[in-house]
Protein backbone atom coordinates (compact mmCIF):
# COMPACT_ATOMS: atom_id res chain seq x y z
CA UNK A 1 0.00 0.00 0.00
CA UNK A 2 1.29 3.44 -0.93
CA UNK A 3 2.09 5.70 2.03
CA UNK A 4 -0.65 8.38 1.49
CA UNK A 5 -3.32 5.46 0.82
CA UNK A 6 -2.05 4.27 4.23
CA UNK A 7 -2.62 7.55 6.31
CA UNK A 8 -5.81 8.28 3.75
CA UNK A 9 -7.08 4.95 5.35
CA UNK A 10 -5.24 5.61 8.81
CA UNK A 11 -7.67 8.59 9.36
CA UNK A 12 -10.57 7.03 7.91
CA UNK A 13 -9.99 4.04 10.21
CA UNK A 14 -9.18 6.68 13.39
CA UNK A 15 -12.36 8.50 12.41
CA UNK A 16 -15.20 5.44 12.38
CA UNK A 17 -13.42 3.64 15.27
CA UNK A 18 -14.06 6.93 17.12
CA UNK A 19 -17.45 6.49 16.31
CA UNK A 20 -17.40 2.83 17.56
CA UNK A 21 -15.52 3.94 20.45
CA UNK A 22 -18.41 6.13 21.78
CA UNK A 23 -21.32 4.20 20.66
CA UNK A 24 -19.31 1.30 23.02
CA UNK A 25 -19.10 3.18 25.84
CA UNK A 26 -23.02 3.42 25.75
CA UNK A 27 -22.57 0.07 25.99
CA UNK A 28 -19.64 -0.04 28.88
CA UNK A 29 -21.25 2.43 31.27
CA UNK A 30 -24.66 0.44 31.53
CA UNK A 31 -22.16 -2.68 31.93
CA UNK A 32 -19.98 -1.15 34.80
CA UNK A 33 -22.83 -0.20 36.84
CA UNK A 34 -25.25 -2.71 36.17
CA UNK A 35 -23.26 -5.44 35.20
CA UNK A 36 -25.52 -5.80 32.19
CA UNK A 37 -25.35 -5.89 28.42
CA UNK A 38 -28.16 -3.62 27.32
CA UNK A 39 -29.32 -4.76 23.65
CA UNK A 40 -31.14 -1.91 23.40
CA UNK A 41 -28.50 0.24 23.03
CA UNK A 42 -28.54 -0.69 19.25
CA UNK A 43 -31.70 0.31 18.68
CA UNK A 44 -31.36 3.73 20.57
CA UNK A 45 -28.71 4.11 18.21
CA UNK A 46 -31.19 3.52 14.99
CA UNK A 47 -33.12 5.46 16.86
CA UNK A 48 -30.82 8.50 17.32
CA UNK A 49 -30.03 8.56 13.40
CA UNK A 50 -34.31 9.13 12.79
CA UNK A 51 -34.57 11.51 14.99
CA UNK A 52 -31.34 13.85 13.70
CA UNK A 53 -32.57 13.00 10.22
CA UNK A 54 -36.34 14.41 11.05
CA UNK A 55 -34.69 17.12 12.84
CA UNK A 56 -33.04 18.76 9.76
CA UNK A 57 -36.03 19.30 8.54
CA UNK A 58 -35.81 15.89 5.57
CA UNK A 59 -38.65 14.49 4.37
CA UNK A 60 -39.19 10.54 5.05
CA UNK A 61 -40.05 8.22 2.69
CA UNK A 62 -43.16 6.19 1.08
CA UNK A 63 -44.09 4.29 4.16
CA UNK A 64 -45.27 4.27 7.51
CA UNK A 65 -47.52 6.45 8.95
CA UNK A 66 -45.19 9.45 8.48
CA UNK A 67 -45.08 8.55 4.69
CA UNK A 68 -43.49 11.74 3.01
CA UNK A 69 -44.10 14.08 6.57
CA UNK A 70 -41.53 16.38 7.21
CA UNK A 71 -40.99 19.45 9.92
CA UNK A 72 -42.38 22.67 9.68
CA UNK A 73 -38.85 23.53 10.29
CA UNK A 74 -35.21 22.23 9.94
CA UNK A 75 -32.83 22.54 12.11
CA UNK A 76 -28.73 23.25 11.51
CA UNK A 77 -27.10 20.08 11.33
CA UNK A 78 -24.98 20.56 14.53
CA UNK A 79 -27.67 21.37 16.40
CA UNK A 80 -30.38 18.68 15.11
CA UNK A 81 -27.71 16.03 16.24
CA UNK A 82 -27.72 17.13 19.48
CA UNK A 83 -31.12 17.52 20.15
CA UNK A 84 -31.41 13.82 18.02
CA UNK A 85 -29.07 12.70 20.94
CA UNK A 86 -31.10 13.91 23.62
CA UNK A 87 -34.63 12.24 22.88
CA UNK A 88 -31.94 9.23 22.01
CA UNK A 89 -30.54 9.51 25.54
CA UNK A 90 -35.14 10.17 26.65
CA UNK A 91 -35.63 6.79 25.37
CA UNK A 92 -32.31 5.14 27.20
CA UNK A 93 -34.04 6.71 30.21
CA UNK A 94 -37.47 5.49 28.89
CA UNK A 95 -35.92 1.92 28.69
CA UNK A 96 -34.37 1.91 32.41
CA UNK A 97 -37.43 3.06 34.17
CA UNK A 98 -40.07 0.59 32.11
CA UNK A 99 -37.53 -1.99 31.93
CA UNK A 100 -34.44 -1.88 33.89
CA UNK A 101 -35.71 -0.31 37.33
CA UNK A 102 -38.44 -2.66 37.93
CA UNK A 103 -36.86 -6.04 36.91
CA UNK A 104 -34.12 -5.06 40.04
CA UNK A 105 -36.45 -4.02 41.67
CA UNK A 106 -37.70 -7.30 41.69
CA UNK A 107 -34.35 -8.90 42.43
CA UNK A 108 -34.47 -10.60 39.04
CA UNK A 109 -31.35 -12.65 37.58
CA UNK A 110 -28.88 -10.68 35.03
CA UNK A 111 -29.91 -12.77 32.30
CA UNK A 112 -33.51 -11.97 32.28
CA UNK A 113 -32.69 -8.65 32.24
CA UNK A 114 -30.78 -9.12 29.11
CA UNK A 115 -33.31 -11.28 27.42
CA UNK A 116 -35.72 -8.63 28.00
CA UNK A 117 -32.98 -6.17 26.68
CA UNK A 118 -33.67 -7.87 23.20
CA UNK A 119 -37.31 -8.16 23.57
CA UNK A 120 -37.38 -4.24 23.63
CA UNK A 121 -34.47 -3.71 20.65
CA UNK A 122 -36.81 -5.67 18.85
CA UNK A 123 -40.18 -3.90 19.66
CA UNK A 124 -38.14 -0.29 18.64
CA UNK A 125 -37.14 -2.13 15.64
CA UNK A 126 -40.36 -2.80 15.07
CA UNK A 127 -41.95 0.80 15.82
CA UNK A 128 -40.09 2.41 13.62
CA UNK A 129 -40.73 0.07 10.97
CA UNK A 130 -44.70 1.08 12.10
CA UNK A 131 -43.61 4.60 11.68
CA UNK A 132 -41.05 5.18 8.95
CA UNK A 133 -41.15 2.01 6.85
CA UNK A 134 -37.63 0.13 6.13
CA UNK A 135 -36.58 2.32 4.01
CA UNK A 136 -33.15 3.53 3.17
CA UNK A 137 -32.64 7.19 4.11
CA UNK A 138 -29.94 9.46 3.28
CA UNK A 139 -29.04 12.32 4.85
CA UNK A 140 -29.52 15.13 2.47
CA UNK A 141 -26.09 16.68 1.12
CA UNK A 142 -27.22 20.01 2.02
CA UNK A 143 -26.49 19.08 6.29
CA UNK A 144 -22.78 19.85 5.42
CA UNK A 145 -23.54 23.47 3.87
CA UNK A 146 -20.75 25.04 2.70
CA UNK A 147 -18.23 22.74 3.08
CA UNK A 148 -15.83 21.39 0.15
CA UNK A 149 -16.89 17.37 -0.50
CA UNK A 150 -12.95 16.43 0.62
CA UNK A 151 -10.41 17.93 2.17
CA UNK A 152 -6.74 17.12 0.89
CA UNK A 153 -4.31 17.63 3.25
CA UNK A 154 -0.78 16.62 0.90
CA UNK A 155 0.16 18.43 -1.91
CA UNK A 156 -0.78 18.84 -5.38
CA UNK A 157 1.25 16.63 -6.45
CA UNK A 158 1.19 13.88 -3.85
CA UNK A 159 -2.34 14.27 -2.86
CA UNK A 160 -3.84 13.38 0.65
CA UNK A 161 -7.65 13.54 0.00
CA UNK A 162 -9.76 12.75 3.03
CA UNK A 163 -13.89 12.84 2.70
CA UNK A 164 -15.05 15.50 4.75
CA UNK A 165 -17.76 13.74 6.24
CA UNK A 166 -15.06 11.42 7.46
CA UNK A 167 -13.16 14.66 9.26
CA UNK A 168 -16.83 15.66 10.74
CA UNK A 169 -17.84 12.49 12.51
CA UNK A 170 -13.84 12.18 14.07
CA UNK A 171 -14.09 15.62 14.80
CA UNK A 172 -17.42 15.17 16.63
CA UNK A 173 -16.42 12.01 17.93
CA UNK A 174 -13.40 12.52 19.15
CA UNK A 175 -14.92 15.81 21.22
CA UNK A 176 -17.32 13.36 22.51
CA UNK A 177 -14.77 11.49 23.87
CA UNK A 178 -13.09 13.91 25.44
CA UNK A 179 -15.63 15.63 27.65
CA UNK A 180 -17.25 11.72 28.51
CA UNK A 181 -13.65 11.48 29.74
CA UNK A 182 -13.69 14.46 31.50
CA UNK A 183 -16.92 14.42 33.18
CA UNK A 184 -16.14 10.63 34.11
CA UNK A 185 -12.94 11.26 36.06
CA UNK A 186 -12.62 15.14 36.89
CA UNK A 187 -16.33 15.98 38.23
CA UNK A 188 -18.12 15.07 41.66
CA UNK A 189 -20.73 12.96 39.56
CA UNK A 190 -18.48 11.05 37.12
CA UNK A 191 -16.40 10.20 40.49
CA UNK A 192 -20.55 9.01 42.25
CA UNK A 193 -21.25 7.22 39.11
CA UNK A 194 -17.36 5.17 39.41
CA UNK A 195 -18.00 4.88 43.27
CA UNK A 196 -21.33 3.45 42.00
CA UNK A 197 -19.96 1.00 39.05
CA UNK A 198 -17.63 -0.29 41.97
CA UNK A 199 -20.12 -0.89 45.02
CA UNK A 200 -23.49 0.21 44.45
CA UNK A 201 -24.56 -0.53 48.23
CA UNK A 202 -21.61 1.15 49.48
CA UNK A 203 -22.04 4.34 47.78
CA UNK A 204 -26.01 4.32 48.60
CA UNK A 205 -24.76 4.23 52.24
CA UNK A 206 -22.23 7.28 51.47
CA UNK A 207 -25.61 9.26 50.84
CA UNK A 208 -25.82 8.76 46.72
CA UNK A 209 -28.99 8.46 45.05
CA UNK A 210 -28.11 4.86 43.17
CA UNK A 211 -31.34 5.14 41.66
CA UNK A 212 -30.67 8.92 39.91
CA UNK A 213 -27.56 8.14 38.94
CA UNK A 214 -28.34 4.76 36.96
CA UNK A 215 -30.90 6.90 35.26
CA UNK A 216 -28.46 9.42 34.28
CA UNK A 217 -26.01 6.62 33.12
CA UNK A 218 -29.00 5.45 30.76
CA UNK A 219 -29.09 9.45 29.55
CA UNK A 220 -25.49 9.50 28.63
CA UNK A 221 -25.81 6.10 27.08
CA UNK A 222 -29.19 6.71 24.67
CA UNK A 223 -27.36 9.95 23.99
CA UNK A 224 -23.78 8.88 22.98
CA UNK A 225 -25.45 5.94 21.00
CA UNK A 226 -27.80 8.33 19.12
CA UNK A 227 -24.37 10.70 18.06
CA UNK A 228 -23.00 7.43 17.18
CA UNK A 229 -26.59 6.49 14.80
CA UNK A 230 -26.56 10.29 13.15
CA UNK A 231 -22.91 9.98 12.28
CA UNK A 232 -22.44 6.60 11.00
CA UNK A 233 -26.25 7.47 9.32
CA UNK A 234 -24.09 10.55 8.09
CA UNK A 235 -21.23 8.71 6.74
CA UNK A 236 -23.44 5.81 4.44
CA UNK A 237 -26.40 6.10 4.54
CA UNK A 238 -29.73 5.22 7.75
CA UNK A 239 -29.82 1.58 6.05
CA UNK A 240 -33.49 0.95 7.71
CA UNK A 241 -35.00 -0.20 11.19
CA UNK A 242 -32.51 -2.95 12.14
CA UNK A 243 -29.15 -0.10 10.82
CA UNK A 244 -28.52 -0.43 14.47
CA UNK A 245 -28.42 -4.04 15.09
CA UNK A 246 -25.54 -5.32 13.12
CA UNK A 247 -23.70 -2.16 14.23
CA UNK A 248 -24.77 -3.00 18.15
CA UNK A 249 -22.92 -6.55 17.24
CA UNK A 250 -19.95 -4.73 16.27
CA UNK A 251 -20.00 -2.78 19.58
CA UNK A 252 -19.87 -5.71 21.56
CA UNK A 253 -16.80 -7.12 19.84
CA UNK A 254 -15.50 -3.47 20.68
CA UNK A 255 -16.21 -3.55 24.35
CA UNK A 256 -14.95 -7.18 24.88
CA UNK A 257 -11.93 -6.16 22.77
CA UNK A 258 -11.53 -3.62 25.24
CA UNK A 259 -12.16 -5.61 28.14
CA UNK A 260 -15.45 -5.86 30.03
CA UNK A 261 -16.64 -2.60 31.64
CA UNK A 262 -13.13 -0.83 30.91
CA UNK A 263 -14.19 3.08 30.10
CA UNK A 264 -10.43 3.43 28.32
CA UNK A 265 -10.73 0.02 26.60
CA UNK A 266 -13.96 0.84 25.40
CA UNK A 267 -12.11 3.84 23.25
CA UNK A 268 -9.14 1.64 22.28
CA UNK A 269 -10.88 -1.32 21.15
CA UNK A 270 -13.50 1.11 19.26
CA UNK A 271 -9.86 2.52 17.64
CA UNK A 272 -8.21 -0.81 16.65
CA UNK A 273 -11.12 -1.81 14.98
CA UNK A 274 -11.96 1.14 13.02
CA UNK A 275 -8.23 1.27 11.31
CA UNK A 276 -8.30 -2.55 11.16
CA UNK A 277 -11.33 -2.16 8.61
CA UNK A 278 -10.12 0.32 7.14
CA UNK A 279 -6.69 -1.02 6.44
CA UNK A 280 -7.83 -4.14 4.75
CA UNK A 281 -7.34 -4.66 0.63
CA UNK A 282 -10.67 -3.73 -1.10
CA UNK A 283 -11.39 -7.22 -2.33
CA UNK A 284 -11.76 -8.01 1.53
CA UNK A 285 -14.09 -4.94 2.24
CA UNK A 286 -16.99 -7.60 2.03
CA UNK A 287 -15.65 -9.45 4.80
CA UNK A 288 -14.73 -6.12 7.28
CA UNK A 289 -17.66 -7.25 9.92
CA UNK A 290 -15.95 -10.81 9.97
CA UNK A 291 -12.59 -9.50 10.27
CA UNK A 292 -13.41 -7.49 13.10
CA UNK A 293 -14.94 -10.32 15.08
CA UNK A 294 -11.63 -12.58 14.11
CA UNK A 295 -9.41 -9.91 16.01
CA UNK A 296 -11.31 -10.10 18.81
CA UNK A 297 -11.39 -13.90 18.46
CA UNK A 298 -7.25 -13.62 18.31
CA UNK A 299 -7.50 -11.21 21.26
CA UNK A 300 -9.12 -13.42 23.44
CA UNK A 301 -7.16 -16.45 23.57
CA UNK A 302 -4.19 -14.37 24.26
CA UNK A 303 -6.25 -12.27 26.69
CA UNK A 304 -9.48 -13.36 27.59
CA UNK A 305 -9.73 -10.22 29.77
CA UNK A 306 -10.20 -7.51 26.62
CA UNK A 307 -7.10 -5.27 25.99
CA UNK A 308 -7.11 -3.53 29.23
CA UNK A 309 -9.20 -5.16 31.03
CA UNK A 310 -8.43 -6.82 34.38
CA UNK A 311 -8.62 -10.44 35.72
CA UNK A 312 -11.40 -10.72 37.98
CA UNK A 313 -11.02 -10.55 41.22
CA UNK A 314 -13.57 -12.56 43.22
CA UNK A 315 -15.77 -10.90 45.16
CA UNK A 316 -16.41 -11.85 48.80
CA UNK B 1 -30.97 14.14 80.99
CA UNK B 2 -29.24 13.36 78.26
CA UNK B 3 -31.13 13.53 74.73
CA UNK B 4 -32.04 9.70 72.85
CA UNK B 5 -30.76 10.29 69.37
CA UNK B 6 -31.70 6.82 67.90
CA UNK B 7 -34.55 5.01 69.43
CA UNK B 8 -34.73 1.61 68.25
CA UNK B 9 -38.47 0.08 69.35
CA UNK B 10 -39.40 -3.38 69.21
CA UNK B 11 -37.26 -4.03 65.81
CA UNK B 12 -38.14 -7.28 63.93
CA UNK B 13 -36.41 -8.56 60.89
CA UNK B 14 -37.35 -11.84 59.79
CA UNK B 15 -35.29 -13.90 56.63
CA UNK B 16 -37.71 -16.70 55.59
CA UNK B 17 -38.21 -18.76 59.04
CA UNK B 18 -35.17 -17.30 60.34
CA UNK B 19 -35.70 -14.29 63.14
CA UNK B 20 -32.47 -12.58 62.59
CA UNK B 21 -33.59 -9.81 64.91
CA UNK B 22 -36.29 -10.10 67.53
CA UNK B 23 -38.08 -7.23 69.16
CA UNK B 24 -35.12 -5.65 69.97
CA UNK B 25 -35.56 -2.45 71.88
CA UNK B 26 -33.00 0.32 73.24
CA UNK B 27 -32.17 4.10 73.21
CA UNK B 28 -28.98 5.45 72.10
CA UNK B 29 -28.08 8.86 74.06
CA UNK B 30 -26.02 11.89 72.40
CA UNK B 31 -22.44 11.92 72.28
CA UNK B 32 -22.52 8.44 74.09
CA UNK B 33 -20.61 5.13 73.19
CA UNK B 34 -22.64 2.45 72.72
CA UNK B 35 -21.51 -1.24 72.41
CA UNK B 36 -23.11 -4.25 70.55
CA UNK B 37 -21.49 -7.58 71.60
CA UNK B 38 -22.83 -10.95 70.97
CA UNK B 39 -21.81 -14.40 69.61
CA UNK B 40 -21.29 -14.95 66.20
CA UNK B 41 -24.67 -15.19 64.30
CA UNK B 42 -26.52 -12.59 66.86
CA UNK B 43 -27.96 -10.20 64.74
CA UNK B 44 -25.39 -7.71 65.21
CA UNK B 45 -24.67 -7.03 61.70
CA UNK B 46 -28.10 -7.02 60.91
CA UNK B 47 -29.45 -4.15 63.59
CA UNK B 48 -26.78 -2.13 61.27
CA UNK B 49 -27.77 -2.99 58.11
CA UNK B 50 -32.04 -1.87 59.69
CA UNK B 51 -30.49 1.30 61.05
CA UNK B 52 -28.74 1.97 57.73
CA UNK B 53 -31.88 1.28 55.60
CA UNK B 54 -29.78 -1.76 53.90
CA UNK B 55 -32.92 -3.99 54.87
CA UNK B 56 -35.96 -3.65 55.95
CA UNK B 57 -37.14 -4.13 59.21
CA UNK B 58 -40.52 -7.22 59.30
CA UNK B 59 -42.15 -4.76 62.12
CA UNK B 60 -41.06 -2.21 64.75
CA UNK B 61 -39.72 1.40 64.43
CA UNK B 62 -36.90 3.17 64.23
CA UNK B 63 -36.58 6.61 65.07
CA UNK B 64 -33.61 9.23 64.65
CA UNK B 65 -33.54 12.83 66.09
CA UNK B 66 -37.42 12.54 66.36
CA UNK B 67 -38.11 11.43 62.55
CA UNK B 68 -39.01 8.02 62.11
CA UNK B 69 -36.54 6.64 59.29
CA UNK B 70 -37.69 3.47 59.27
CA UNK B 71 -38.56 3.81 55.61
CA UNK B 72 -36.30 5.35 54.07
CA UNK B 73 -33.68 4.64 51.20
CA UNK B 74 -29.91 4.12 52.32
CA UNK B 75 -28.85 7.41 50.47
CA UNK B 76 -31.67 9.32 52.76
CA UNK B 77 -30.34 7.56 56.05
CA UNK B 78 -26.50 8.83 54.93
CA UNK B 79 -27.79 12.33 54.41
CA UNK B 80 -29.55 12.64 57.96
CA UNK B 81 -26.43 11.78 59.21
CA UNK B 82 -25.69 8.15 59.99
CA UNK B 83 -22.63 6.57 58.74
CA UNK B 84 -21.32 3.25 58.63
CA UNK B 85 -17.83 1.29 58.09
CA UNK B 86 -17.87 -2.40 57.55
CA UNK B 87 -16.60 -5.93 59.06
CA UNK B 88 -15.32 -6.60 55.80
CA UNK B 89 -13.63 -3.49 54.72
CA UNK B 90 -15.65 -2.39 51.53
CA UNK B 91 -13.60 0.69 49.63
CA UNK B 92 -13.56 1.63 46.18
CA UNK B 93 -10.69 -0.23 45.51
CA UNK B 94 -9.89 1.49 41.94
CA UNK B 95 -10.87 4.95 43.24
CA UNK B 96 -7.29 6.93 44.98
CA UNK B 97 -7.71 7.75 48.78
CA UNK B 98 -8.69 10.90 48.61
CA UNK B 99 -11.46 9.81 46.08
CA UNK B 100 -12.64 7.52 48.59
CA UNK B 101 -13.21 10.15 50.82
CA UNK B 102 -14.64 12.82 48.41
CA UNK B 103 -17.33 10.22 47.48
CA UNK B 104 -19.24 10.98 50.80
CA UNK B 105 -18.46 15.08 50.26
CA UNK B 106 -21.39 14.17 47.41
CA UNK B 107 -24.22 14.93 49.78
CA UNK B 108 -23.00 17.92 50.93
CA UNK B 109 -22.37 19.70 47.59
CA UNK B 110 -24.92 21.25 45.47
CA UNK B 111 -23.55 22.07 41.77
CA UNK B 112 -25.10 19.96 39.29
CA UNK B 113 -23.82 17.48 36.20
CA UNK B 114 -24.12 20.34 33.74
CA UNK B 115 -22.18 22.49 35.63
CA UNK B 116 -19.37 20.12 36.44
CA UNK B 117 -19.35 19.16 32.59
CA UNK B 118 -18.45 22.66 31.93
CA UNK B 119 -15.95 23.21 34.43
CA UNK B 120 -18.78 26.37 35.55
CA UNK B 121 -16.62 28.76 38.35
CA UNK B 122 -19.51 27.54 41.12
CA UNK B 123 -18.44 23.78 40.13
CA UNK B 124 -14.96 24.30 40.07
CA UNK B 125 -14.49 26.66 43.56
CA UNK B 126 -16.78 23.36 45.48
CA UNK B 127 -14.34 20.33 43.76
CA UNK B 128 -11.61 22.24 45.53
CA UNK B 129 -13.29 23.00 48.64
CA UNK B 130 -14.01 19.35 48.48
CA UNK B 131 -10.68 18.36 48.00
CA UNK B 132 -8.88 20.28 50.33
CA UNK B 133 -11.13 18.94 53.07
CA UNK B 134 -10.58 15.61 52.21
CA UNK B 135 -6.82 16.16 52.72
CA UNK B 136 -7.57 17.13 56.22
CA UNK B 137 -9.77 14.16 56.85
CA UNK B 138 -6.87 11.69 55.17
CA UNK B 139 -3.97 14.02 57.52
CA UNK B 140 -6.11 12.99 60.49
CA UNK B 141 -5.79 9.18 59.93
CA UNK B 142 -2.53 9.59 58.92
CA UNK B 143 -3.34 8.91 55.09
CA UNK B 144 -2.61 12.40 53.67
CA UNK B 145 0.97 11.33 52.31
CA UNK B 146 -0.89 8.57 50.17
CA UNK B 147 -3.83 10.31 48.95
CA UNK B 148 -3.46 9.68 45.39
CA UNK B 149 -2.80 5.59 45.85
CA UNK B 150 -5.71 3.72 45.07
CA UNK B 151 -7.30 2.37 47.94
CA UNK B 152 -6.73 -1.52 47.01
CA UNK B 153 -2.82 -1.20 47.46
CA UNK B 154 -3.23 -0.25 51.16
CA UNK B 155 -2.16 -2.21 53.98
CA UNK B 156 -4.94 -3.76 56.16
CA UNK B 157 -4.79 -1.14 58.97
CA UNK B 158 -4.73 1.99 57.00
CA UNK B 159 -7.86 1.13 54.66
CA UNK B 160 -9.86 0.72 58.43
CA UNK B 161 -8.55 3.93 59.08
CA UNK B 162 -9.47 5.53 55.33
CA UNK B 163 -12.87 3.37 55.58
CA UNK B 164 -13.28 5.61 59.10
CA UNK B 165 -12.35 8.84 56.64
CA UNK B 166 -14.64 8.21 54.59
CA UNK B 167 -17.29 7.43 56.96
CA UNK B 168 -16.42 11.07 58.59
CA UNK B 169 -16.73 12.97 55.43
CA UNK B 170 -20.74 12.48 55.69
CA UNK B 171 -20.08 14.32 58.33
CA UNK B 172 -22.29 12.51 60.44
CA UNK B 173 -23.92 12.73 63.70
CA UNK B 174 -23.95 9.20 64.93
CA UNK B 175 -21.00 6.37 63.68
CA UNK B 176 -22.14 2.88 63.43
CA UNK B 177 -18.43 0.99 63.55
CA UNK B 178 -18.84 -2.34 62.60
CA UNK B 179 -15.82 -4.80 64.38
CA UNK B 180 -13.18 -1.77 64.11
CA UNK B 181 -10.85 -3.85 65.36
CA UNK B 182 -10.86 -6.90 63.38
CA UNK B 183 -7.94 -8.30 61.87
CA UNK B 184 -5.87 -5.96 63.90
CA UNK B 185 -2.63 -7.00 65.55
CA UNK B 186 -2.40 -6.21 69.72
CA UNK B 187 -0.23 -2.79 68.73
CA UNK B 188 -2.92 -1.60 66.34
CA UNK B 189 -6.13 -3.09 68.78
CA UNK B 190 -4.29 -1.09 71.73
CA UNK B 191 -4.58 2.36 69.43
CA UNK B 192 -7.77 1.98 68.11
CA UNK B 193 -9.71 2.96 71.19
CA UNK B 194 -7.33 6.10 72.24
CA UNK B 195 -8.45 6.95 68.10
CA UNK B 196 -12.16 6.16 68.44
CA UNK B 197 -11.90 8.03 71.46
CA UNK B 198 -9.92 11.30 69.77
CA UNK B 199 -12.45 11.01 66.75
CA UNK B 200 -15.45 10.68 68.79
CA UNK B 201 -14.43 14.24 70.56
CA UNK B 202 -13.10 16.18 67.63
CA UNK B 203 -16.13 15.52 65.64
CA UNK B 204 -18.48 15.32 68.80
CA UNK B 205 -20.15 12.02 67.62
CA UNK B 206 -21.87 9.47 69.03
CA UNK B 207 -20.89 5.95 68.31
CA UNK B 208 -22.11 2.48 68.35
CA UNK B 209 -19.87 0.14 67.85
CA UNK B 210 -19.48 -4.38 67.16
CA UNK B 211 -16.58 -5.44 68.07
CA UNK B 212 -15.50 -8.78 69.64
CA UNK B 213 -12.35 -7.63 71.83
CA UNK B 214 -14.08 -7.97 75.12
CA UNK B 215 -11.04 -5.62 76.84
CA UNK B 216 -11.43 -3.46 73.89
CA UNK B 217 -15.68 -3.22 74.58
CA UNK B 218 -15.35 -2.80 78.16
CA UNK B 219 -12.57 -0.12 78.42
CA UNK B 220 -13.80 1.88 75.39
CA UNK B 221 -18.23 1.71 76.01
CA UNK B 222 -20.72 3.81 77.81
CA UNK B 223 -23.02 1.03 77.56
CA UNK B 224 -23.32 -1.91 76.33
CA UNK B 225 -26.52 -3.83 74.76
CA UNK B 226 -25.44 -8.08 74.53
CA UNK B 227 -27.43 -9.83 71.78
CA UNK B 228 -28.19 -13.59 71.27
CA UNK B 229 -30.10 -15.32 68.71
CA UNK B 230 -31.71 -11.63 67.93
CA UNK B 231 -32.76 -10.96 71.17
CA UNK B 232 -31.18 -8.40 73.67
CA UNK B 233 -30.45 -10.26 76.57
CA UNK B 234 -28.68 -7.71 78.39
CA UNK B 235 -28.08 -3.77 78.33
CA UNK B 236 -26.18 -1.54 80.88
CA UNK B 237 -22.88 -0.19 81.79
CA UNK B 238 -20.12 -2.45 81.09
CA UNK B 239 -19.58 -3.95 84.63
CA UNK B 240 -22.99 -4.69 84.99
CA UNK B 241 -23.00 -6.74 82.04
CA UNK B 242 -19.80 -8.16 82.64
CA UNK B 243 -21.92 -9.88 85.68
CA UNK B 244 -24.88 -10.68 84.22
CA UNK B 245 -25.82 -14.32 84.11
CA UNK B 246 -27.67 -14.50 80.83
CA UNK B 247 -24.32 -12.99 79.37
CA UNK B 248 -21.89 -15.53 80.69
CA UNK B 249 -24.27 -18.19 79.61
CA UNK B 250 -24.28 -17.02 76.01
CA UNK B 251 -20.52 -16.49 75.93
CA UNK B 252 -19.95 -19.93 77.73
CA UNK B 253 -22.76 -22.21 77.16
CA UNK B 254 -25.16 -23.00 80.29
CA UNK B 255 -23.37 -26.62 80.84
CA UNK B 256 -22.08 -26.48 84.84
Amino acid sequence: MELTTLLQQLINGLSIGSVYAIFALGYTLIFSILGIINFAHGAVFTLGAYFTYALTGARFGFNGIFAEAQLPFGLPFLLALFVGAGLAGLVGVLVERALFRPLRARGADPLLTLVSSLGIAVALVNTIQYFVGAEVYSFPSSVLQGLPPSVNFGTPEAPLVVRTVQLVIGVISLVILVVLTWFINRTKTGRALRAVAEDSTTSSLLGINTDRLILLTFFISGFVGGIAGTLVGLSVTITGPYFGIAFGLKGLAVIVLGGLGNIPGAVLGGIVIGIAENLLPSSAVAYKDAIAFAILFVVLLIRPQGLLGRTQVQKV
Amino acid sequence: MSETLLDVHKLTCRFGGLIAVNEVSFAVQRDEIFGLIGPNGAGKTTLFNLITGLTPATSGRLTYRGDDIGRLKPHQIAAKGIARTFQNIRLFGNLSAQQNVMVSQHVHTRSGVVAGVFGLPGARSEERMVREEAMQLLEMVNLADRAHVKARNFPYGDQRRLEIARALALKPQLLLLDEPGAGMNPNEKASLSAFIRDVKDKFKLTIVLIEHNVPLVMGLCDRIAVLNFGELIALGNPAAVQNDRAVIEAYLGDEP
